[in-house]
């Protein structure tokens, strides 16, 4: 059976959508963050009292006395629990979802129902989107929409969207045939047949639909608090995380609520909204009788009603709100109001070290945001820039399949807490099991089995592929791969009945405070140097945020201060996490500052900077890359810089009139050593930021075997006998023809294809992509060195000449005048690699748009605007 | 005033390549092939007029071709081949929009299972061809209201349709329909779905009703009884094809094939006949001589059996006053057994004088 490569075929899909209609995404993105945070905004506003009034008078309206009543004991309780933001960020989420799934939904089941065929199409789409686990498509939703509510939105959506659809189509399909027929018979216009017939008749079966949307969008709440969407679905999550029952069941207990309420309402809904529904409530009212409890007041005294709860509710949001949000002092205002996110996993120290750094940040000015992640979505997230940082990341171990995956999309920060390891505990009632080799043949006692956590997971790798070989225990012992609440509530268990256990764990853990357990003890070091706590944050912070990013990088705690901080957060509980930090942070005086030093400003403008400089250019691959990155530069630090286009000659004459004040690309001693030597008195050399620059004949790097011009003696027929060339009759190519290809004796074998730069670069992609040989004609620095793997061929006999160096000139008194910027540009250097990094990023980026392909490549770098300037 | 409508070598086919199938039904080809192929012929060949104030009834059994024909004669289907005309327009030629200008302002319909919009009150469904056509609120309630007085519901504007008895939602149905003032109006089995007494009143009703409004209706039934009792003139269906198209005593009295006559047998002829079909044309002039009761041409089948059981010598039928023929006891019988011929002789000893027949042992 060939394997059918579906899982590459879908990355390649998913990579394509991303790079070429991210747009797209970013649109749909920017709906849903709008409404969200529109609707979010409105729920969250009044006070949860006033809100919870506004609920029930809905519900006295919709459903009568009791219905009302009810729902404000409901909320009241949802307050209570101190879970009302959580609530309202649900159902704002929901309401958002619900929403735009209505939009789609109710529209694509019209058309469904009118058509045959679109309904056998949209049939299985719908069985797909329903029965498609939502973690799978939650992650590519990701890496479109990133962390947090968009993310969120489109997993309810497509979990909800199936039934809108089929609701709406089973109504309209249902509304008896004679009737549509009586419509069109009476000549009524399709589209009044589907106003006035079709849908007021399907409605009750579209409501029940729109109930069901909702319903089963709230049950995905849950699952979408894992990308950080927070709300309910988030405090599930951590109680999870954390084997809170408690808050588990607190945060169940109040979906419930919201489920309940908003299945009730829309039901009623549905029997206000239709005419049938009206109909047959007119029926059993007069049927029944009125009685107190089923007494509902009319539409306008229930509009009335929550009009007056909304006018005070808003009115206290005006005169009551904006009190707490203190204003932080003019020297300390590193922030100025800058947006940082700091996202984490809720193990006890990513916690605390985070609620730690927004209490910080937000001192400094900072506007903080904190979101609660997996660990998969935590990392993807980080590498997409939704987040900024990324305080408790177990590397290199734990976390080491994450880092490997997005690494290179993140900066490493540096570890703040080192005191960590990984192993396998046993309680402590075990006696005589102290070290991993006292578990050698007990394996009977415990079942053969050791508890471990998610098979995924760094240390389970760890364990079952040394430690366990390590000890001898492979043969004896069986990992039972679950999760790492399944595993706390295992090791729970057995300690309450005093059973043998063997579990994975790892420290600091809070289960080493809750249970008297021991640690393993591993003579062999099996489990290698246990990991640090890094600090992650996303490419370019350091470039956006130097002082953020020094604050994190000197970022350290030792094990007292961290324990502390731990305990003070247990303390108070969910909800109250900052609280606990101000509390800790006034216990431990001084730390504020010592750990955010508030300096007295980076990034100075100099003096120096105040008149424009002149700068010439030609229009070469690296004269423009070079340019454009000083720019960018040294504008950030005050500078202003005029860019002009010009030939060699002019340059060198306008450098030495004064006209000019700079040119970085000077080809010396030999290319343009004729200028240099005429005009030298008054030029001024500032040193040479590149070299060598080379010309060559270079292959792809999987030709083995050639690595110098000799070797491709005897190969013209790998090569077919050909050296793809550029432009006829320039320098390099009369070079190759009349004193390389000589000089090696392969004039005879080997044919220059005169073409053109361009051809040769495609004829080189070409060849490159199918992995056939190919000799070009080409030069350093080049783009394609960093784009593709090539060996330049060495030249031992030198027939290519000497090399030259890139210097940038300028006028003989730039020194005296821009002492400041002499002193970066002397120092300046660029490596092959950046150089032709940059040179691609410009390529990719297009004429135009040169500026950005050089804030990308920085941000790709963060660490080079930095050096160049560096005092 | 009322127009004539026309349908001309109707044809209508469900399936795949309808025009071929019509070409080959055309060239002589039977329903049974075409079936075979998967394509159905509904309607076949149906041509006919129906004059100004005619109640003209399509009879069948079901899978006749019935229903469709009358969705031909509005539009709601479309023939495959064939024309309809009415007042003088060709509806085959109009588009969706001229067609359903025609259908809001001159045909309207009346259902079989009334079809009556459950979300909208009486007056409202009365009133929903005036609104479909888009005249103002006030004017439509008013026509609306008047309907319903007509149909027989005055009172009941604001009431639901669930709320009436099957019976009174079919006035319902009516009263929409007339409400437009349509002049041509379509009754699919109209009244099948109501009790035989209700059916009953209703036939009655619509009598009553086409006397003073004289509309152009095509009544579609089942019942041969209630086609007889309804139409002017009737048409037969079989297998999608009109075999007869005639007055009720045409129906009734030659039958174009067995089919036909199969399907009289069980009607009630007494209530059809009348002295016109039944007398012998055949007089000596002086039968209406003596002082006895008399009938015309139009004293129905019921009122002669009376007359000829008070009268002692067969019954002359008048015409304004002149003899037009005879109507002997032995006719009237003869009628109602659907037995055409003449008594034949008799040998039994009972007609030679009286004498007593001996039972031999």
């Amino acid at each position: 059976m060939p394997r059918i490569p579906l899982g590459d075929w879908v990355n390649d899909a998913v990579e394509w959508l991303r790079t070429h209609i991210s747009w797209l995404f970013d649109f749909f993105k920017a709906v849903f963050t709008g409404t969200y945070d529109g609707i979010d905004a409105v729920l969250q506003a009044p006070q949860p009292l006033l809100l919870a009034g506004i609920f029930a008078v809905l519900a006295f309206w919709l459903r009568g006395t009791l219905a009302g009543v009810l729902t404000f004991v409901g909320f009241a309780f949802i307050d209570s629990m101190e879970l009302w933001e959580d609530a309202m960020v649900t159902l704002s989420l929901l309401l958002v979802a619900t929403i735009i799934a209505l939009v789609i939904s109710v529209p694509v089941g019209i058309w469904a129902a009118r058509s045959d065929r679109v309904s056998s199409l949209v049939r299985p789409v719908l069985d797909f989107m329903q029965t498609l686990p939502a973690m799978v498509y939650l992650i590519p939703a990701l890496l479109f929409f990133g962390t947090g509510a968009p993310a969120g939105i489109v997993a309810t959506l497509v979990f909800a969207l199936a039934p809108g659809v089929r609701m709406t189509e089973l109504g309209i399909r249902q509304v008896d045939k004679e009737l549509v027929e009586a419509a069109e018979a009476f000549g009524t216009t399709p589209r009044n047949t589907l106003l006035r017939v079709q849908l007021p008749l399907a409605l009750p079966t579209v409501m029940a639909g729109v109930n069901q949307v909702i319903m089963l969008g709230l049950s995905m709440a849950a699952i979408a608090g894992m990308v950080g969407t927070g709300g309910l679905g988030g405090s599930v999550n951590q109680a999870i995380g954390q084997l809170d029952v408690g808050l588990g069941a607190e945060s169940g207990i109040a979906i419930v609520i919201l489920a309940i309420y908003l299945d009730r309402m829309t039901s009623a809904l549905g029997t206000q909204v239709s005419p049938l529904g009206r109909r047959a409530a007119a029926r059993a009212r007069a049927a029944g009788g009125l009685k107190i409890w089923s007494y509902r007041p009319r539409p306008q005294v229930a509009v009335v009603g929550v009009v007056i709860l909304a006018l005070v509710a808003g009115g206290m949001g005006v005169f009551g709100g904006s009190g707490d949000s203190a204003s932080v002092a003019g020297g300390k205002n590193v922030g100025e109001g800058k947006k940082v996110t700091l996202g984490y996993v809720p193990w006890d120290e990513g916690v605390a070290s985070t609620f730690l750094w927004k209490e910080l940040l937000e001192e400094r000015g900072y506007e903080v945001e904190a979101k609660q992640f997996d660990a998969g979505p935590l990392y993807t997230a980080l590498a997409q820039g939704d987040i900024d940082i990324v305080t408790n990341s177990w590397l290199p171990t734990t976390h080491a399949q994450y880092w490997k995956k997005y690494g290179a999309k993140l900066d490493d920060l540096g570890s703040w807490y080192d005191e960590t390891t990984l192993e396998l505990t046993v309680p402590s009632y075990m006696k005589d099991v102290d070290s991993l080799a006292d578990l050698k043949g007990r394996a009977d006692e415990f079942g053969g089995k050791i508890t471990g956590i998610e098979a995924g997971a760094g240390e389970m790798a760890l364990l079952k592929s040394k430690v366990l070989k390590a000890y001898g225990l492979d043969k004896e012992y069986q990992v039972v791969d679950s999760s790492t609440p399944a595993m706390l509530t295992e090791l729970k268990r057995a300690y309450g009945r005093k059973k043998p256990i063997v579990v994975t764990l790892w420290s600091p853990h809070w289960a080493y405070n809750d249970f008297d357990l021991k640690k393993l003890k591993d003579p062999k070091g099996a489990w290698g140097s246990g990991d640090g706590v890094h600090t992650l944050s996303r490419k370019g912070l350091a470039d956006d945020d130097p002082t953020l990013t020094r604050w994190m990088k000197d970022f350290e705690l030792d094990e007292k201060q961290l324990t502390s901080l731990e305990a003070e957060i247990n303390k108070v509980g969910k909800g109250k996490q900052q609280d606990a930090v101000r509390t800790w942070l006034k216990k431990n005086p001084g730390l504020v500052d010592k750990l955010a030093p508030a300096a007295s400003g980076s990034g100075a403008k100099p003096a120096e900077a105040g008149q424009p400089l002149d700068v010439a250019w030609f229009p070469w691959d690296e004269d423009v890359a070079v340019t454009y990155l000083w720019k960018n530069v040294l504008e950030k630090r005050g500078y202003r810089l005029n860019l002009k286009q010009m030939d060699v000659g002019p340059v060198y004459t306008g450098l030495a009139s004064g006209d000019i004040d700079l040119n970085f690309d000077a080809w010396l001693p030999h290319a343009q050593s004729n200028y240099w030597e005429k005009s030298k008195e008054n030029l001024a050399d500032l040193g040479s930021w590149y070299e060598p620059t080379s010309l060559e004949v270079a292959v792809p790097s999987y030709v083995k075997d050639v690595r110098s011009m000799a070797d491709l003696k005897g190969k013209a027929d790998l090569f077919d006998g050909k050296i793809i060339g550029i432009e006829p009759g320039t320098g390099e190519m009369n070079l190759l023809k009349n004193k390389v290809l000589p000089g090696y004796g392969l004039d005879e074998e080997y044919e220059v294809v005169d073409g053109s730069t361009p051809a040769m670069l495609t004829e080189l992609k070409r060849a490159y992509a199918k992995k056939e040989p190919v000799a070009v004609v080409l030069w350093s620095p080049h783009w394609a060195y960093s784009d593709y793997e090539l060996t330049k061929l060495a030249d031992p006999e030198k027939y290519w000449g000497e090399n030259n160096k890139i210097h940038t000139i300028a006028h003989k008194d730039f020194p005296d005048e821009y002492p400041q910027l002499t002193e970066w540009i002397r120092n300046f250097h660029l490596s092959e690699d950046e150089l032709g990094g940059l040179e691609s990023e410009i390529k990719d980026r297009g004429q135009g748009h040169e500026e950005e392909a050089v804030a990308a490549w920085l941000k790709e770098n963060p660490g080079v605007a930095d050096r160049m300037t560096a005092a | 005033m009322s127009a004539r409508l026309e349908a001309e070598h109707l044809y209508k086919v469900f399936g795949r390549k309808p025009d071929q199938a019509v070409e080959r039904l055309r060239q002589g080809t039977e329903r049974e092939e075409l079936r075979a192929d998967g394509t159905t012929a509904a309607v076949i060949d149906a041509s006919f007029t129906v004059e100004p104030g005619e109640i003209f009834v399509v009879m069948g059994l079901s899978g006749s071709g019935k229903s469709t024909l009358l969705r031909m004669l509005n539009g709601l289907l479309e023939p495959t081949d064939g024309h309809v005309r009415f007042g003088g327009q060709d509806l085959t030629e109009l588009g969706a929009r001229g067609l359903r200008d025609v259908r809001s302002k001159k045909i309207s319909m009346v259902f079989q299972h009334f079809a009556l919009f459950p979300h909208r009150s009486v007056r409202d469904n009365a009133a929903y061809g005036l609104e479909v056509q888009g005249v103002p609120r006030a004017e439509r309630e008013r026509r609306a209201d008047e309907a319903l007085a007509l149909c027989g519901l005055a009172g009941w504007e604001k009431s639901w349709p669930d709320e009436l008895s099957g019976g009174m939602q079919q006035r319902v149905g009516l009263a929409r329909a007339l409400a437009t003032d349509a002049d041509l109006l379509l009754m699919d089995e109209s009244f099948s779905a109501l009790d035989p007494l209700i059916r009953r009143d209703m036939q009655d009703q619509l009598l009553e009703l086409q006397k003073t409004l004289k509309k152009t209706i095509v009544f579609i039934t089942h019942d041969l009884n209630e086609a007889m009792r309804l139409g002017d003139r009737i048409a037969v269906m079989r297998d999608g094809r009109i075999v007869q198209i005639g007055t009720a005593q045409d129906i009734l009295l030659r039958p174009a094939n067995d089919y036909v006559a199969s399907f009289t047998q069980d009607v009630d002829r007494s209530r059809v006949l009348t002295a016109g079909a039944v007398m012998e044309t055949e007089v000596r002039g002086d039968e209406a001589d003596c002082g006895c009761e008399t009938a015309t041409p139009e004293t129905s089948f019921t009122e002669l059996c009376a007359i000829s059981a008070r009268v002692p010598h067969p019954v002359a039928v008048l015409r304004d006053g002149r003899l037009v023929g005879v109507v002997p006891r032995q006719r009237l019988v003869g009628f109602l057994g659907d037995e055409p011929a003449d008594p034949g002789t008799c040998d039994s000893p009972r007609d030679k004088g009286g004498e007593k027949v001996m039972a031999r042992a």
